[in-house]
């Protein structure tokens, strides 16, 4: 949780990113690393692991509103995208 | 290990459709799943349902098929607790168990949290009625590789979970070989049998029939490519292929793209998506186009092709049902691993 009280998505999005792809140091990434290529190297993969569990978690349907899924830019951009559609998301029950 | 229960998932699998999207009609059995489930009851092969359903959608399966369950799991938690539940209500053992599942994401769930049970597509579901796992009587030499070709991804799997380092470096430790190489006449059965059973992979979602696909095997406007596929663990022989149209106005369209889900996590359709861009920059291209089928199906395929630099026009819109992602071609090609062997470095 941060300070405002708003889920931690950010934190949350790390989290699943380190788990779909086995590497730990993901959970460390700034908001500026690139989800595609050299930074997380999100492959069809790890990016349908990515998309199924946020949908799980906030309910944000990422594919289905993002054409392009340029919402998949950034960790930075992806927890954006799904706080503005989720702005009282209760965060996890665990 | 002989598979002595098949636990079924029903949304898009052992039925034709979504259950309760369905209205007032819920969707007929699927004819091929049915088909091989059939099969699999006359040899004493138990069956079983995990589906994100209410319980009565269990209810309807059983009277549609006509066949009966020893379990049904209906709910809304995670796929391989389903399973875990069914394994002990059972009383079988998890190697004893197969699970057939239309989502890529319940089949990843599943592999990795009971990865003793045999995970399926409904793609992989009619040739696994001719495995041994499910058929002793039957020991062709087919049946026999298919049941090999298990046994491989299932040590894959496993060494991948215990490997440290990147995804690249697992392929590369793997002794991966994706072999591009233009479609001969001899390809187009195989080429036709991956336009019908691919989904997740596949831009056009409509069967491409053979004597058509001779026809663009032989046309000078058409270029036909196959994509094959092996490691130190096996050869999955072809999974894959495309086929691209070059234009008069410097736009090289990808008609047809399409990748067996078998190969997915293993850098087959980004080492495609290379390719097809350094190719069409060298044969003077200014544009490489995919129109492709938007649906919530293929994500995985928009998924590669925004990995791969693919862009779908301004104002297009996910509601559309197909869409033109493309990509410019001035600028660097994409590096097309040292591990793939194409027609250029042959």
């Amino acid at each position: 949780m941060t300070g405002s009280g708003a889920p931690d998505v950010t934190g949350e999005l790390r989290e699943i990113l380190a788990r779909a792809t086995g590497r730990e140091e993901l959970l460390r990434m700034s908001e500026q690393t690139p989800l595609f290529g050299d930074g997380v190297g999100l492959d069809s993969l790890t990016g349908t692991l990515l998309l199924r569990e946020v949908h799980r978690r906030f309910g944000v349907d990422v594919a289905a509103e993002d054409l392009n899924l340029d919402a998949l830019a950034t960790l930075g951009a992806l927890a954006a995208f799904i706080e503005e559609r989720v702005p009282a998301h209760p965060g996890p029950a665990a | 290990m002989m598979v002595k229960c098949v636990i079924w998932d029903l949304d898009n699998t052992l039925l034709s459709g979504v259950y309760l999207e369905s209205g007032s009609q819920p969707p007929a059995p699927d004819p091929a799943m049915l088909e091989a489930a059939a099969k699999l009851r006359s040899r004493g092969i138990l069956h079983a349902i995990a589906s994100r359903n209410p319980p009565e959608a269990a209810q309807y399966a059983a009277q549609a098929t006509g066949l009966e369950f020893a379990a049904a799991e209906c709910g809304w938690g995670r796929k391989s607790d389903a399973v875990r539940r069914i394994i002990v209500d059972l009383g079988l053992a998890p190697d004893a168990m197969a699970f057939v599942d239309d989502d890529l994401y319940e089949r990843a769930e599943v592999s990795f949290a009971v990865p003793q049970v045999l995970v399926l597509s409904p793609e992989d579901m009619a040739d696994a009625v001719g495995w041994p796992e499910f058929s002793p009587a039957t020991v062709t030499a087919e049946a026999r590789r298919r049941g090999e070709m298990y046994a491989e991804r299932r040590r894959r799997e496993k060494e991948a979970r215990a490997f440290a380092g990147s995804r690249g470096e697992f392929l590369r430790y793997c002794g991966t070989e994706v072999t591009i190489a233009k479609a001969a006449d001899a390809d187009a059965p195989r080429l036709h049998e991956l336009s019908v059973r691919t989904h997740q992979f596949n831009t056009g979602g409509e069967p491409v029939a053979e004597p058509e696909l001779r026809r663009l095997i032989g046309s000078p406007e058409h270029q036909v490519t196959t994509v094959r596929l092996s490691d130190r663990f096996g050869d999955d022989g072809m999974v894959g292929g495309c086929v691209v149209q070059a234009c008069a106005d410097r736009t090289w369209t990808v008609t047809l793209l399409m990748m067996s889900c078998r190969a997915v996590g293993r850098g087959v359709i980004e080492a495609l998506l290379a390719w097809l861009t350094g190719l069409a920059a060298r044969g003077g291209a200014q544009v490489l186009a995919v129109p492709c089928l938007v649906s919530p199906r293929n994500v995985p395929l928009r998924l590669a092709l925004a990995a791969s630099g693919f862009r779908a026009a301004e104002g297009g819109s996910a509601g559309q049902p197909v869409a033109v992602f493309s990509r410019p071609l001035p600028g660097p090609p994409p590096e097309v691993p040292g591990w793939v062997t194409t027609p250029e470095n042959q």
